[in-house]
């Protein structure tokens, strides 16, 4: 038996001896599978590799170079990263065997650049003893926050009464175990989103189209996000389970967390919210190749369709009513009667005590008292002077109906539209030909994006209409001549149909070229600018039919004026038919008087017609009347 | 007539598809840890709880650093248990309207919402519903409908019901 001391002795001479030769040696050791490690990568290319692309965001910039689409330094590990993916490889293998905080957010580089680490680990085969893994408390906890099972993509429908929702939006909703239909609320969702200084004004225009602005993720709530859509713009949003798999909703929850440590310059019309999501969905799962589509511009619209297109991916779609829908849709299943009475009641809810409203059977009260909530709710989300009045009655009415005791009946709402897969897409060619005159002529068109109110509505916000950046070449036989005949810079038209609860104006704005006969001069270049405010209100005869009146105002300017301009104003009335599912009828008639530049006046005729043939391709027929100049169009129209 | 100011021309030009948020006065809530830091600065002394957010959301935005991702614990701290109780409270907080309206209707996802948060197990919630329908009625019968009396409310009810008993908090 040994006394204790002499084990300790023998303890203490073994330990010294194993322990002193490895601590000079740690640092080598270090150094050489740093090495090794950096050396096996170069060997297998692994940052010519589409993950390792992905995940620096590497792209081609003008110059034909690798260029990574992220701005912030911090988000390279090597001062060469933006423009160097081995440079960057190598860096971030070296990193990984240090503990020091990297990145905007402040942790070790296996913690803040997690995705990165655990791609390279596997694909290295890391050995745990030469770099040891370190633990990322943070990101634990983030991600036991967010509590993952599935990612559903949110689509916002357009909303043309807000700037930054002209053309929709989309982001992910992280779906939370164990969660339901009713609890969805809940779950976490991630955004990518430009960050716009308070109280930013007209510079806000190009800042926001040339990248002046830093766009950057987010997890907000999805409650707040629909409440922010739904219940205040007032927008309809449809939800697109995902089909990933456990490990692919992981790689996302990572990346978007090394995300967290950037910013990318935000470009309105590429590099924008849509086109985010698309890089993350990429990283998920690399063999998806969302954004090829996308090469000038990415329309959240069109990103939906590229999702769902690729085969697999999609799941159910869900479709979650706004605010005005579900007050439309509950509206029309009252009688006249219970009509008036919930008018009635949002203007005075003490309506519910009276005997009348007492005469109802208990689930038409109910119903009654709902829809006259809901439209309170509306009200009170506006900005209407009186919106605390509104939130007043709403209380007032809320107490009425708590009182009757039974819940209210399960209401399934369905949309006016369909669903955005179903939509064409945005970018439009025609090719078309007709008579002007006495000449005739063939031409062509491309519209960069978005929507005519002829062009086919599925899946489109109704009596919305927005083009940008459109143009139409035109040869004319007998003059024998080509040239510019329409360009159009911007053409928003917003009809908002009035009825007794919604009364938005409508409004309409253009600004562009078109080409006039006038004087002497058969075919002359005009640009203008106008825009006018209105009233929409619709029936349904046919099927649908909106009927509409703008007072308006009008610039033009064109060397056939006295002057070279005529400016002045107007009125036009027309309205937008829905015959049948595929045939759309428009007429207008305007009257202009121009007081100013040369003085003259204006009748204009304009009848429209189209026949939709399948998703994206349509027939038009266009017919413009203008003070004894007379043009019809037959065309063929294309969407891609 | 919300946003006629749109009509000029240069609308068009502030278009922003998609996602292009205006930070709209958002409590300086530094590198941003999410809704937990928001929680974490403004219960403790109530009175303005989230109110800061409540203004964002009206305009219909948040400021991005509210919510950034990484620059922080999701619930600013460690104490997972002291989040998970502040949860109901915050979101009682940011949807009172759609809170108070579904208790007033006996039914709705921001109840049922509610109800998770607070406990209450899936096939209990029918029994909550109708048990908030009647607390609502004796609230506002009182005039005391603010998200925390709501939440007081559904607690006491929770508690007096043995069939809602809590399940644990996650």
């Amino acid at each position: 038996m040994f006394p204790h001391d002499a084990v300790i002795h023998i303890v203490l001479a073994i330990s010294v001896l194993l322990a002193s030769p490895g601590r000079s040696q740690a640092e080598p050791v270090i150094q050489d599978y740093q090495t090794e490690l950096i050396e096996q990568a170069r060997q297998t290319h692994l940052a010519d590799e589409r993950e390792w692309q992905l995940l620096l965001h590497y792209g081609v910039d003008l110059f034909g170079r690798a260029a990574s689409e992220e701005d912030d330094e911090g988000f390279f590990l090597s001062p060469r990263g933006k423009f160097d993916p081995q440079a960057e490889l190598d860096a971030t293998i070296a990193q990984f065997f240090l503990a020091d905080p990297v990145g905007r957010s402040k942790q070790p580089a296996q913690c803040a650049f997690i995705a990165r680490y655990h791609w390279l680990k596997e694909r290295l085969q890391f050995d745990p003893h030469r770099l040891a893994p370190l633990e990322c408390g943070r990101f634990d906890r983030w991600r036991a926050e967010m509590n993952p099972q599935g990612v559903s993509l949110i689509f916002p429908a357009a909303f043309l009464n807000n700037p930054a929702s002209m053309f929709g939006h989309t982001f992910l909703r992280i779906d939370q175990r164990g969660q339901t239909e009713q609890t969805r609320l809940l779950a976490y969702t991630i955004d990518y989103a430009a960050d716009v200084p308070d109280g930013a004004g007209i510079e806000y225009a190009y800042k926001g189209i040339f990248g002046a602005y830093k766009g950057f993720f987010s997890t907000p709530p999805y409650y707040l996000k629909v409440q922010a859509y739904r219940d205040i713009e007032n927008r309809d949003m449809w939800e697109y389970q995902l089909n990933l798999t456990p490990d692919q909703i992981d790689r996302l929850l990572m990346h978007a967390w090394e995300m967290g440590n950037a910013y990318f310059d935000y470009f309105f019309f590429k590099e924008n919210c849509s086109y985010h999501i698309l890089s993350l969905l990429e990283y998920a799962n690399p063999s998806l190749h969302l954004r090829d589509r996308f090469s000038l511009w990415t329309i959240p619209a069109d990103t939906v369709r590229a999702i769902i297109d690729s085969p697999g991916l999609v799941g159910a779609a869900t479709y979650r009513p706004s605010r005005s829908t579900i007050i439309k849709r509950k509206r029309a299943l009252l009688t006249d009667e219970e009509r008036s009475l919930s008018i009635g009641l949002m203007r005075d809810p003490d309506i519910a005590k009276e005997s009348l409203f007492a005469s109802l059977p208990l689930l038409r009260r109910a119903l009654v008292l709902d829809v006259a909530s809901d439209y309170l709710r509306y009200k009170g989300e506006t900005d209407d002077p009186e919106v605390t009045v509104y939130k007043e009655r709403n209380r007032r009415v809320l107490t009425e109906r708590s009182k009757l005791s039974i819940p209210s009946a399960e209401i399934n709402i369905r949309p006016f539209t369909k669903q955005p897969d179903v939509g064409h897409r945005t970018t439009r060619v025609t090719l078309g030909g007709g008579w002007r005159n006495n000449d005739t002529f063939e031409e062509a068109s491309f519209r960069a994006v978005y929507h005519h109110l002829l062009d086919p509505e599925p899946g489109y916000t109704p009596d919305a209409q927005l083009e940008a950046f459109a143009v139409t070449v035109r040869r004319y036989n007998q003059a024998d001549r080509v040239r510019v005949e329409r360009a159009t810079l911007i053409n928003i038209l917003s009809l908002s149909p009035i009825d007794d609860l919604f009364r938005a104006p409508s409004w309409r704005v253009n600004v562009g070229m078109d080409t006039l006969r006038r004087r002497g001069c058969q075919l002359c270049d005009n640009v203008v600018a106008d825009g006018g405010v209105g009233a929409a209100m619709e029936s349904h005869v046919l099927n649908r039919e909106v009927y509409f009146a703008f007072a308006e105002a009008e610039a033009n300017y064109s060397k056939a004026y006295e002057e070279r301009h005529r400016v002045g104003g107007g009125a036009t009335v027309g309205m937008l038919a829905d015959v049948t599912d595929r045939w759309k009828l428009m007429l207008s008639g305007s009257y202009r008087r121009y007081p100013f530049g040369d003085k003259s006046d204006d009748i204009r005729w304009y009848v429209g017609s189209r026949v939709t043939l399948a998703q994206n391709w349509a027939v038009r027929m266009d017919y413009n009347h203008r003070d004894r100049d007379n043009d019809v169009v037959v065309s063929l129209q294309a969407f891609f | 007539m919300k946003k006629l100011s749109m009509l000029a021309i240069v609308g068009m030009f502030v278009a922003m598809p998609g996602g292009f948020a205006l930070a709209a006065g958002t409590p300086d809530t530094g590198p941003g840890c999410g809704l937990g830091k928001i929680a974490w600065q403004n219960y403790p002394n109530a009175k303005t709880k989230g109110a800061q957010i409540l203004i964002a959301t009206t305009n219909g935005s948040f400021g991005t650093q509210t919510f950034g991702i990484s620059t922080g614990t999701m619930g600013c701290t460690d104490d997972g248990r002291w989040w998970a109780e502040q949860k109901a409270t915050m979101f009682a907080e940011l949807n009172s309207e759609a809170l108070a309206q579904e208790m007033a209707q006996g039914r709705g996802e921001h109840l049922a919402s509610m109800a998770t948060l607070l406990g209450v197990a899936q096939p209990q919630h029918a029994a909550f519903f109708a048990m908030a329908q009647e607390r609502y009625a004796a609230l506002s019968g009182a005039g005391e409908l603010s998200p925390a009396a709501m939440v007081q409310a559904l607690n006491e009810g929770i508690s007096v019901d043995s069939s809602l008993a809590k399940v644990a908090l996650n």
